[in-house]
């Protein structure tokens, strides 16, 4: 009865359909990031790296830089807040755990734009925070429009994408060697410094960078809260397809984010599979 | 064992205040006097005249369309293909697996516009089929996820003494594995539907010009600047969205996916 080769006819709708969908519209964005384009915006097929060495641009290479920068410091504040919140659920016990868990997690599930206006009525120029300047007198703050108001969207949205990997990696951790640490004399800094955080390390790593890659690539977040001026490579790469009508070089941003975001997976399985199981099917235990 | 370190507890509620104070806010909003004021007191007259107005219904109704049919088309492409690979023995091929968490995996900035770019090369008018279409493409994958775990669960000789009996395979699906699995079919429904509901990205790239759905309005009422009518719309979104995810939280099947985004 088991016939390994063969693969049913109803997966193969289902493959195909992806195939479809999904290599597909990918291929084409890789194959588009190779194209040339004219001044009059249109399409040649002539195979060019063009479009790489245009990200070399100081124009453009100007706006990596400050990219990176914002995202890396948006990274580290996310790494800095959801530290405590992870370790926090990965050392309480019982019902709070899961309860935690779905606390975090509920706000990540009604609307992103929606979490976007939260921003902007709490800091907008008329937001709650500037009532409330306004009336003790304060002058006004203007942090929405600036790249202020792109820093704390980028931490609002991806926090909880990062506390879930550190809580995986704690949660790996065996609590006898916590015991054995201060049995040994070690404080609660020496044990975390020296035990806890070498054995979590790759795991935060891997965790950082699927929320650092993906930052890189947001479009709404600095459309809506940083303003006009504050140029963002995700907004960039948007604006080649709608308004500077230059997909072969928004297909090249695309292409790099998605080549990143795969060396980051090859790194995670190449750890996974040296440790143990991945980390979708721990957190699946915890609930 | 009770939690020790208060300071490690106060800042875990601490976190968890901050990441909703500003959706309180939102709700606190809807139902000001003056928007801009938080101390210009409570009134019901921004929504009462919002639930009059076109502005809720058409794209309320665009989003739930969209979501039902993208939900259903999510579910029966996810099944199939579940239902299939779980005939073959032993581990899939790294390529199907690839391919299979590459829609859960790429940013939905870089799926939203690789869509546009096949619909633009295809020809395809952008609008209501299209959204349709490019949300289950992405929820899909999330079903077969979900329906691997319900069929792992199913005891197979069930499906073996159905042939045995002389079954055809169809008969089998129909008739012995379906009705099994049939609660995490409705849980991958609602998780496909929650998926497109919530979405704001993809639609936003393959709608076109002129289809809205809710999330669609309120970015472009966002645009404009704060209004009664957009503080009204957000919290009607935030009420449904959250009944959504307490919905999926309480059923065993979609839970787990809640805690990953």
């Amino acid at each position: 009865m088991k016939n390994n080769a063969v693969i049913p006819s109803s997966a193969w709708i289902f493959l195909i359909w992806l195939i479809l969908m999904t290599l597909l519209p990918f291929s084409l964005i890789l194959g588009m990031s190779f194209l040339q384009r004219t001044d009059l915006g249109n399409i040649v097929f002539a195979f060019s790296l063009k479009n790489y060495q245009q990200l070399f641009d100081w124009v453009y290479f100007k706006v990596l830089l400050k990219t990176l920068w914002l995202a890396f410091g948006a990274t580290l504040s996310c790494l800095m807040i959801g530290f405590p919140v992870a370790y926090f659920l990965a050392r309480v016990q019982g019902p709070m755990k899961s309860i935690g868990l779905i606390l975090l997690f509920i706000p990540f599930w009604t609307n992103f734009i929606l979490r976007i206006y939260g921003i902007v009525s709490l800091f907008g120029s008329n937001g709650l925070f500037n009532q409330l300047l306004a009336s003790v007198g304060a002058p006004q703050a203007s942090i929405l429009y600036t790249r202020w108001g792109v820093y704390l969207g980028l931490v609002y949205n991806y926090l909880p994408f990062l506390v879930v990997p550190i809580y995986s990696s704690l949660e790996k951790l065996d609590p006898f060697l916590r015991e054995a640490a201060s049995d040994l004399g070690a404080t609660r800094f020496q044990t975390f410094r020296k035990v806890i955080l070498p054995n979590i390390k790759e795991g935060v790593l891997i965790g950082s960078l699927f929320v650092f890659i993906p930052m890189l690539g947001e479009y709404v977040i600095p459309d809506l809260l940083g303003g006009a001026k504050e140029a963002f490579l995700g907004k960039v790469m948007v604006e080649q397809f709608f308004i500077l009508q230059d997909w072969p070089l928004g297909s090249a941003i695309a292409t790099v984010l998605s080549v990143l975001l795969l060396g980051a997976l090859w790194l995670q399985n190449r750890w996974t599979s040296k440790n143990q199981q991945p980390q979708s099917q721990e957190l699946g235990h915890a609930i | 064992m009770r939690f020790r370190n208060p300071l490690v507890s106060f800042l875990f509620w601490m976190a968890i205040s901050l990441l909703y104070l500003p959706l309180f806010y939102l709700v606190f909003q809807a139902f000001l006097e003056n928007p801009n004021d938080w101390r210009s007191g409570f009134t019901l007259k921004w929504l009462i005249k919002l639930f009059d107005s076109a502005a809720l219904w058409g794209p309320l109704l665009n989003s739930v369309e969209i979501g039902v049919l993208s939900a259903t088309l999510a579910v029966s492409l996810g099944t199939l293909g579940a239902v299939g690979l779980s005939r073959i023995s032993g581990l899939l091929p790294p390529v199907i697996q690839t391919l299979i968490i590459l829609p859960i995996l790429v940013p939905e900035v870089i799926t939203g516009l690789s869509l546009l770019l096949f619909f633009l090369l295809c020809r395809f008018d952008l609008g209501f089929l299209t959204v349709v279409v490019a949300h289950a493409s992405f929820s899909a994958s999330f079903v077969y996820f979900i329906m691997v775990e319900q069929l792992r669960k199913l005891d197979p000789q069930m499906s073996e003494a159905a042939m045995d009996l002389g079954a055809k395979p169809t008969e089998v699906f129909w008739k012995v594995t379906l009705p099994n699995i049939i609660p995490g079919v409705m849980g991958a429904w609602l998780l496909a539907f929650t998926l497109s509901f919530d979405d704001f990205l993809i639609s936003f790239f393959t709608s076109g010009a002129g289809l809205t759905t809710l999330p669609l309005k309120i970015y472009s009422l966002m645009r404009i600047g704060v209004s009664p009518e957009l503080n009204g719309l957000s919290f009607i979104m935030i009420c449904i969205s959250t009944f959504l995810v307490l919905m999926l939280v309480s059923k065993e099947q979609s839970r787990k996916w809640v805690l990953r985004g």
